[in-house]
């Protein structure tokens, strides 16, 4: 099984703070250790490896995970649903998971 | 079986709110309702009229206007109906504040404060109900224009705990919104006169102007880029997408 992380270099070349803070989280849980390749998708280049694997696997959003066992490669883009289905285990913090899918569900602004 | 969300959407694409709520009263037993303390409160005009099935609930994120909660206790009374609120983990709350103050938001963005202030008590909310409903309209805003009026909630839905996510007033104007306040003489929050049409926490909400989408009030400071995590995929070549989906 292969474990792939994307994260993304924003346009103006910034790096992007919810990939720092994933990749925090993953330094910190000792999951970084498990993360095969490291990938950056950066948007002032479409053909930097993260670009091209998020347009190979149409994936729109990113921090992002790519796990290929040998078959299938599935994609999660939520960080706390990624660690608990993959590393299994705890999501983490409460409030970390809501900031998750906060940021993979922009639009829950309405509640 | 399984709901089908799909089917429900088809089928009561363009029904009354009215009778939107009524088929979702009668599919689910665990049932309740975001009540955010602003015109939503049409809905639980609406569900009054369904017994007391649906629990209705608020987000008290401990930074909402007084009119608000003087509202929303109106409503409570108005209506004679429980409305349970829900607070934020206070050891959460406690640590962002000593760690950033209270107005973290306006320089680090408000999704920090808004997950613990209210995505956290509404996921804990949500695991409790097999169904929810919310006071989504198509124009409220440009990215609202999809909102179907029953969905899968893949947000809050866990593995062996689906959600399903009614949305009856997708198809509803804020006219007919308003229209209906007036003519069933619903009780609404004060700040609506004073130019606010959409109304979240205090610091985080201003009026609008007239030409301007309602959720131009939210947030305001921040750039349209900060407000969401996408991926610029457009600057992905075309014809790239076009050949990886053609080899996949």
């Amino acid at each position: 099984m292969k474990i792939t992380f994307v994260k993304k270099i924003l346009a103006d070349g910034s790096p992007c703070r919810k990939c720092g803070d994933v990749e925090t989280r993953l330094i910190e849980s000792g999951q970084m250790d498990r993360i095969d390749e490291v990938l950056i998708a950066d948007e002032r280049d479409p053909d930097s490896p993260g670009m091209r694997l998020a347009a190979d696997l149409e994936v729109a959003r990113a921090p992002f995970f790519v796990v290929d066992d040998g078959g299938e490669r599935k994609v999660w883009t939520v960080y706390f649903k990624f660690a608990k289905e993959v590393f299994g285990g705890s999501e983490g913090k409460a409030s970390d998971a809501a900031r998750d899918i906060l940021d993979d569900n922009p639009d829950l602004d309405y509640v | 079986m399984a709901y089908d969300a799909q089917a429900a959407a088809d089928r009561f694409e363009q029904a009354d709110p009215r009778d939107i709520l009524a088929h979702a009263v009668e599919g689910f037993d665990r049932i309740a309702l975001s009540f955010s303390g602003a015109e939503d409160v049409v809905l639980v005009d609406m569900v009054a009229d369904l017994g007391d099935k649906v629990q209705i609930f608020c987000l008290d994120t401990g930074r909402l206007h007084p009119e608000t909660y003087r509202f929303i206790e109106k409503v409570r009374d108005h209506y004679g109906m429980d409305i349970e609120l829900m607070f934020p983990d206070p050891e959460a709350v406690q640590t962002l504040v000593r760690d950033k103050g209270l107005f973290s938001f306006y320089r680090d963005g408000h999704q920090e404060c808004c997950a613990i202030r209210k995505i956290e008590p509404l996921r804990r909310k949500l695991a409790t109900v097999d169904a929810w409903i919310t006071g989504q309209r198509r124009d409220q805003s440009p990215t609202r224009t999809a909102v179907p009026v029953a969905q899968n909630d893949r947000a809050f839905s866990a593995p062996g705990h689906p959600l399903v996510k009614f949305n009856p007033l997708a198809n509803w104007t804020a006219t007919q919104v308003w229209d209906y306040i007036r003519d069933y003489q619903v009780p609404f929050n004060e700040l609506h006169e004073r130019g606010f049409r959409s109304i979240g926490c205090e610091p985080c909400t201003r009026p609008v102007a007239p030409h301007e989408h309602e959720r131009a009030g939210r947030w305001w400071w921040e750039e349209a880029t900060q407000k969401e995590c996408g991926l610029h995929i457009t600057n992905i070549r075309e014809a790239d997408i076009g050949n990886a989906r053609e080899s996949a």
